[in-house]
């Protein structure tokens, strides 16, 4: 037996929490440099480009930021979701239906001023990512359906509904054949801010993360949550309308990667396309995870993640590796920090040799 | 004591969880032929050191010596090698295999001979005046039965200590009495016993030896003999006096607050009853008898299959699809920590969880003015630690307890249904919960549904009897007749 004896903590201490962050990434970007080597590449260089791909310009830094903001809208989607203990994994089917959404207003009333026009195209990627999360919902409370396969499937539904819309009726005239709408009117299209590379999605983005803290922490709703998440049945216990709050929170969920979708084809693509789906709704779950659900920390794993997915890039480029690298960087981090989250609530100690 | 050297020794155990000792330099001795009760309020250390004892868990120092020799255990199975064995609260069978084939279970060998086996089985149950069937099925068993099934499971791996974790609890005055001739039987052919229980009575009718523990440590060990009475035994393991007695004022019913007349459910057959304002019913009877699907049928889990439910005047439909939250029906279950708290949650969330209505404006919650309320319940409730920021699991037992029932009483309610409001609290916690509820009968009516007879008898003005989903008889606390006959009804002969 090993001389080590664990035991459960009653409290974790601040600093602990403090460790694991770095200690994981460390740990799981040493894995990383190990994985490089094995391909003949080299490690320490391979590392250095990750983090000049990511942090070295402000053009990279900037490139983050715009790749954090459909990751964020999903992740706090997929965190609402998950405070209820809803395994809510369909952010993915979810972002493309809001793409879909805000494409078809975007679509059909091309010549709409921007101040009409935009909000317009924004409740309607609200209404079909919402509508995509309703399903399992609905699925899970009339035929007890597990709503993590359901979102499952329900995302592949949609990447096959947004191909057979660009392949066919939406596809532009003009486009040599390429799966593609036609590029979307001016006034479709949400502005940058001032002369930086960055739209006003990034605003959307903090509000929607202020509002949803003030809604958890300071509404009825929000506690009725909070509760339910902690204990079912003591929320069926209390009286909670569980079945309720389940059908809001899926809205809730599939609505906000609906605008992650809606902002991704008006402000990043300005059209829709298949190459829109990255899996950005994947990385939101892992960044839901990383941050404990918190918004706050979801906005920082956010960046995080988008700048392993810019740096990754960059490592592509210069050195070959596989695309599927950033993949499995990410999931290193994950397990990593789950991992090492096993340090938060265990201490260890040496067992004292008792005669 | 005699003078024969023990079979088990603990020397010097501690085991710490954070910064709470739950055991603190245990030394204790176990006597082959004895019966060994280890007596303590909820939250002592029983368990946590029963369990080391059982190899689930591994103390931090100390030495536990089988016939004078160290030895440590790394798991249950090693224990059960060396000969300690445990029989749990919950009982660990197979259903839907036959009582000698849950003996059998884990025993080496790959062909058994099933008649071989019954008849193995049916041996030993002779020699320790276990009475048992050995080719029933588990389903079909009472629970005194699979009782005696567990005690078989270790008699057959030999196990020379056998530890009891409040066995009485799931039994029958009669099953209790057959399980303490056969206790005194094995104590008779060489086996040493040991049982863990807060019921005093237990204590005085069984044991030989006695060891109290107190926060973690023994405070005393003595002989049975050496105690004189009950009352004794509560002030020693207190550390003060407690008066087992509460004052009860005579009773005026008032309105009707709850009527179930000819109610069938799964599990229910033709309930009857009425509770008053003013009064307590106590329904007694051993659990498992249908006290589950009744309390979840009036409290509105459930919905009746069959019968009528009305509750303050309303019938269950009307009632459950527009109830106010407060001035209303308050349920205590049994289950605190899993039903009527969220673990994780501060005191104030776990407050707000059935009183949230009493603080909202529009969509929002006035949390400061909860936590101002909170800590005003705190105080008058004497909960410890008084500090609102903490949550649920960091409070004990007795003040979870009384954190629910201080939540529960805030609404006012009419008629409050109390499931088993005392099990597993210490004796001052549980002096405490008597008192609130019999205050609570001068606004409510009160539906206490106990497995304790002592607690029905303090606390109730009528009992009803349940049996096999039925409610046998109901009757005032008073008729010394029908009290006589209490047990019997309990296990279900007419009245």
């Amino acid at each position: 037996m090993l001389p080590l004896r664990t035991f459960k903590r009653q409290e974790t201490h601040w600093w602990v929490s403090c460790l694991i962050f770095p200690t994981a990434i460390g740990l799981s970007l040493a894995i990383c440099a190990l994985l490089l080597k094995l391909q003949g590449k080299p490690a320490i260089q391979g590392i250095g480009l990750l983090f000049q791909g990511a942090f070295g310009s402000h053009w990279a830094i900037q490139d983050c930021l715009l790749k954090a903001i459909p990751i964020f809208l999903c992740s706090l989607g997929v965190a609402v979701a998950f405070r209820l203990q809803v395994w809510n994994i369909g952010a993915e089917g979810q972002f493309a239906l809001g793409a879909i959404g805000a494409t078809a207003a975007a679509l059909q009333w091309p010549g709409l001023p921007g101040y009409a026009l935009l909000p317009l195209m924004a409740a309607a990627a609200l209404a079909a990512g919402g509508l995509w999360g309703f399903i399992p919902a609905v699925l899970k409370l009339r035929m007890r359906a597990n709503e993590i396969i359901v979102t499952l499937m329900l995302n592949y539904i949609a990447i096959l509904l947004l191909d057979y819309l660009v392949y066919g009726r939406w596809k532009d005239p003009q486009s040599f054949g390429f799966p593609m709408t036609a590029i979307f009117s001016d006034n479709a299209i949400v502005g940058r801010i001032g002369d930086t590379g960055l739209h006003w999605g990034l605003a959307l983005c903090v509000a929607t993360g202020g509002v949803l803290w003030l809604f958890f922490r300071f509404t009825r709703l929000g506690y009725e949550l909070k509760a339910s998440g902690e204990n079912l049945g003591a929320a069926r216990y209390a009286g909670l309308p569980y079945e309720r709050l389940l059908i809001l929170v899926m809205l809730l969920s599939g609505g906000l990667a609906g605008w992650a979708g809606f902002l991704e084809a008006s402000a990043t693509i300005n059209r829709l396309q298949p190459s829109i789906m990255v899996g950005y709704g994947y990385t939101a779950i892992v960044v839901a995870w990383l941050a404990r659900l918190n918004p706050l920390s979801i906005g920082l794993a956010s960046f995080l993640l988008a700048a392993l997915r810019v740096g990754v890039e960059n490592l592509q480029l210069d050195l070959q590796v596989p695309a599927a690298f950033g993949g499995i960087m990410e999931g290193l981090i994950l397990l990593t920090i789950l991992a090492g989250s096993f340090f938060a609530d265990y201490g260890w100690q040496w067992r004292r040799r008792s005669a | 004591m005699n003078g024969s050297p023990p079979v088990v020794r603990l020397d010097g155990i501690t085991k710490r969880y954070g910064a709470v000792a739950a055991n603190q330099d245990i030394r204790l001795d176990i006597h082959s032929g004895r019966i060994h009760a280890l007596l303590g309020e909820n939250g002592a250390g029983k368990s946590t050191l029963m369990g080391i004892l059982s190899g689930m868990v591994q103390p931090d120092s100390g030495r536990i010596l089988i016939d004078g020799q160290p030895r440590a255990f790394r798991s249950a199975r090693e224990a059960i090698t060396a000969g300690i064995g445990m029989v749990y609260q919950h009982f660990m069978l197979v259903k839907a295999m036959t009582v000698a084939e849950n003996v059998f279970l884990g025993y080496p060998g790959v062909l058994l001979n099933r008649r071989r086996m019954e008849e193995t089985v049916a041996q030993l149950a002779r020699r320790f005046g276990l009475d048992i069937d050995p080719a029933a099925r588990i389903g079909t068993l009472s629970m005194g039965e699979r009782q005696r099934v567990e005690i078989l499971k270790l008699l057959f791996r030999d196990s020379r200590v056998l530890i009891f974790d409040e066995p009485t609890s799931v039994l029958t005055p009669r099953e209790s009495e057959h399980l303490f001739d056969a206790l005194r039987r094995m104590a008779a052919q060489g086996k040493a016993i040991v049982f863990i229980t807060h019921k005093l009575d237990e204590v005085m009718a069984l044991s030989d030896d006695i060891t109290i523990l107190r926060r973690g440590s023994v405070i005393e060990g003595l002989a049975t003999t050496a105690v004189t009475s009950k009352h004794e035994l509560a002030r020693r393991m207190v550390g003060r006096d407690v008066l087992l007695q509460v004052q009860r004022e005579p009773y005026e019913p008032r309105q009707l607050v709850l009527r179930v007349d000819g109610l069938s459910n799964a599990g229910l057959r033709d309930i009857r009853l009425e509770v008053r304002q003013g009064e307590i019913l106590g329904v007694v009877g051993v659990a498992g008898n249908g006290q589950k699907p009744l309390v979840e049928a009036i409290c509105g889990l459930t919905a009746p299959a069959a019968g009528v439910v009305r509750i303050l005047g309303e019938d269950w439909h009307r009632f459950y699809t527009h109830r106010r939250w407060d001035g209303n029906l308050a349920y205590i279950p049994e289950d605190r920590r899993g039903l009527a708290t969220c673990r994780n949650l501060d005191l104030v969330d776990n407050f707000l969880l059935t009183t949230r209505q009493g603080f909202c404006r529009g969509p929002w919650l006035l949390r400061r003015r909860a936590t101002r309320k909170a800590l005003r319940l705190i105080r008058d409730f004497a909960i410890q630690p008084a500090d609102t920021r903490i949550s649920a699991r960091q409070l004990s037992g007795g003040n979870l307890q009384k954190l629910v029932l201080a939540r529960e009483f805030f609404r006012r309610p009419r008629l409050i249904v109390a499931e088993q409001p005392t099990q597993g609290l210490d004796i001052a916690a549980i002096q405490d919960v008597w008192n609130l509820l019999l205050n609570a009968r001068k606004a409510a009516g009160i539906l206490l549904i106990t497995g304790d007879l002592t607690e029905a008898l303090m606390l109730a003005d009528r009992l009803a009897v349940m049996s096999a989903g039925r409610i046998v008889d109901t009757f005032p606390v008073d008729d010394a007749d029908k009290l006589d006959r209490i047990g019997l009804m309990m296990a279900g002969s007419a009245a």
